[in-house]
């Protein structure tokens, strides 16, 4: 049965995010032959609709919104709602950012439909959608069933692929600009500071993930983990332990208190492996461990170990990277 | 300042997980439920709020089947809030977002609040959407990935930080508004023995679910299928090595070839 899919996507520094190219892949499939339209917020979108209009949708919406700058998630989601409605949408699917999760709480509401993030796997029924998503800090997972007509899906960063971009674009439409209920537009925003250490990668969306603990012992022995970073185009992260000590800001943080992390490849850097710090890396594909304790609980979660010294293995391994990637 | 905390039982991180009978669920057999993670930070927060701000109160509630919804709140008390309200799970219902953001804006209109506060998710199912979710059902601004939360009460004004792909964020709102807490200022506090012994005598109100019933409707509900466990974990291939280039390059050949991670 073939079905109307919407896939709001998001501009990241003039550029069309990854996580909305791995929503279209998802949508094409799951839309069975039916439409796939792409819509974006705001006005500041850069090069983001040429990039979506070749993403492998049929088209294109742009949603000019009033007082925008900056787009708001929850004041978005009453004009989503009734382009979805107008354009019959049964399905919204939206790629994995911190936007795009208050989008889409706002947005069940709004449209009066289940919503289900942290998908990882979608199958679409006739009269519902199944989808898997990992729980308790990918120590276990559910396949939870939407009722139909309507569902709204968030997709885990990094879990579907992106179609490469087509050719042909599909036609760009600019919408009448939407007022926005002055309610919720209470406040301002006041500034923004770029991501602290942030040259790479963001982390809680980036396919590859660097972590170092306090096996690195010193503040500044922590560049051998960002030198292993930068060999990979990689995001950095740390332990607990690591910016408890003020090591590096909170921001780094991977675990139950800090941010989840779901990359292709996770490499933990003198970390033991407290489960404080597992639930927050444990859905990621592949985990490589480096640790001079081969008894570290680490090894038992990960994919592949060395049991060696840190500050001998590391600068090794990122020249070998370089050279494997011709850097 | 009215300040409402909601907080989610939830099981130990260290608990055994495993399906119930029915596969459908987390068997509690034998699960401590405690408050975790994000909810701690919310309650720390709120008691943060509280203490700047003279004549402050801080109600927590929970909604959830007993006893666990009263431990959490007892546990809240213990740290030092000033009043608890149990939601009580309607029995024979799991309730899915639709339910858990009409009871959740029951409650909210029942104790008018100008600070709503939840962690950003919940640590078992990990879903992030109540907090938006909730503020677009009451019409009220609301955030989440928030840090850094005061309030200045010369130009009543929250001030706060949210931490997004692009940056971090710096935001003044004026109350009433719903926060999804990334952390708060601080680690969040232990209760001290005499307060966990005055906290099992507090008053918990009740809200009875009969009331739950009739504010969240009949309608279609997610329902969960299945709660899988992944397959057992073997513990890592350790990579032989006699010198770190070799390490080094034996683990670079593993990437590439055999986890297909990087080209």
């Amino acid at each position: 049965m073939s079905r109307a899919v919407l896939v709001v996507g998001e501009a990241q520094g003039g550029h069309l995010a990854r996580s909305s190219r791995e929503a279209v892949g998802l949508a094409r499939k799951l839309s069975e032959g039916g439409s796939v339209t792409g819509a974006l917020l705001g006005s500041e979108l850069g090069g983001a609709p040429e990039e979506f209009a070749r993403s492998g949708v049929d088209r294109v919406l742009l949603l000019p919104l009033a007082g925008a700058p900056p787009v708001r998630a929850v004041p978005s989601a009453g004009p989503l709602a009734e382009l979805a409605r107008a354009t019959d949408i049964s399905l919204i699917l939206l790629g994995g950012s911190a936007f795009a999760r208050e989008l889409t709480g706002a947005l069940a509401v709004a449209w009066e439909a289940p919503a289900a993030s942290g998908v990882v796997d979608a199958t679409a029924a006739p009269d519902h959608l199944e989808v898997r998503r990992p729980i308790f800090g990918g120590r276990a997972s559910q396949l939870l069933r939407l009722p139909g007509p309507r569902g709204i899906l968030l997709l885990r960063p990094n879990a579907f692929s992106a179609p490469e971009p087509t050719a042909t674009p599909a036609p760009i439409e600019t919408r009448p600009v939407h007022e926005l209920p002055p309610a919720l537009l209470v406040g301002e925003r006041t500034g923004v500071s770029p991501v602290e250490g942030g040259s790479g990668p963001e982390l809680t969306s980036a396919a590859i993930v660097v972590s170092g603990g306090r096996g690195l012992k010193a503040p500044e022995n922590f560049r051998l983990v960002e030198e292993l970073a930068q060999s990979l185009g990689a995001a950095v992260g740390a332990s607990r332990a690591v910016t408890d000590a003020g090591w590096k800001p909170n921001s780094y943080q991977v675990g139950q208190t800090g941010k989840t992390v779901s990359p292709q490849l996770y490499i933990a850097v003198g970390i033991s492996g407290a489960i404080q710090h597992l639930v927050g890396m444990m859905s990621a594909r592949v985990i490589v461990a480096v640790n001079n304790d081969p008894s570290a609980p680490i090894f038992r979660v990960a994919d592949y170990g060395i049991a060696g010294d840190l500050f001998q293995i590391l600068p090794p391994l990122s020249a070998e990277i370089r050279r494997v990637r011709g850097l | 300042m009215e300040i409402l905390v909601f907080v989610k039982p939830v099981p130990e991180a260290e608990s055994r997980l495993r399906p119930r009978a029915d596969g459908k669920g987390l068997d509690p057999e034998g699960v401590k439920w405690v408050l975790t993670g994000y909810d701690e930070s919310a309650v720390e927060q709120a008691l943060l709020m509280k203490e700047a701000l003279a004549g402050s109160h801080v109600r927590s509630v929970s909604f959830g089947p007993a006893p666990r919804g009263e431990e959490v709140l007892r546990a809240s008390l213990a740290l030092g809030c000033d009043s608890a309200t149990w939601v009580e799970q309607p029995p024979g219902i799991e309730p899915d977002s639709t339910d858990l953001v009409r009871t959740l804006a029951l409650v909210s209109r029942r104790y008018p609040a100008d600070l709503i506060l939840l962690g950003k998710q919940a640590g078992d199912h990990e879903g992030g959407l109540a907090a938006s979710a909730l503020a677009a059902a009451l019409g009220r601004p609301g955030f989440s990935f928030v840090v850094n939360l005061r309030f200045e009460a010369a130009r009543q004004r929250f001030t706060f930080q949210r931490v997004a792909e692009e940056g971090v964020e710096s935001w003044e709102v004026p109350g009433p508004i719903v926060v999804g807490l990334q952390q708060a200022w601080n680690d969040p506090r232990t209760a001290k023995l005499q307060n966990i012994l005055k906290s099992r005598r507090m008053p918990i109100e009740k809200v009875p679910a009969s009331e739950v019933v009739a504010a969240v409707g009949d309608h279609p509900r997610s329902t969960v299928e299945q709660f899988l466990l992944p397959p057992p974990r073997t513990g890592a291939k350790m990579v032989e090595f006699s010198t770190p280039e070799e390490a080094a390059q034996k683990l670079v050949r593993l990437l590439r070839e055999e986890a297909k991670v990087f080209p």
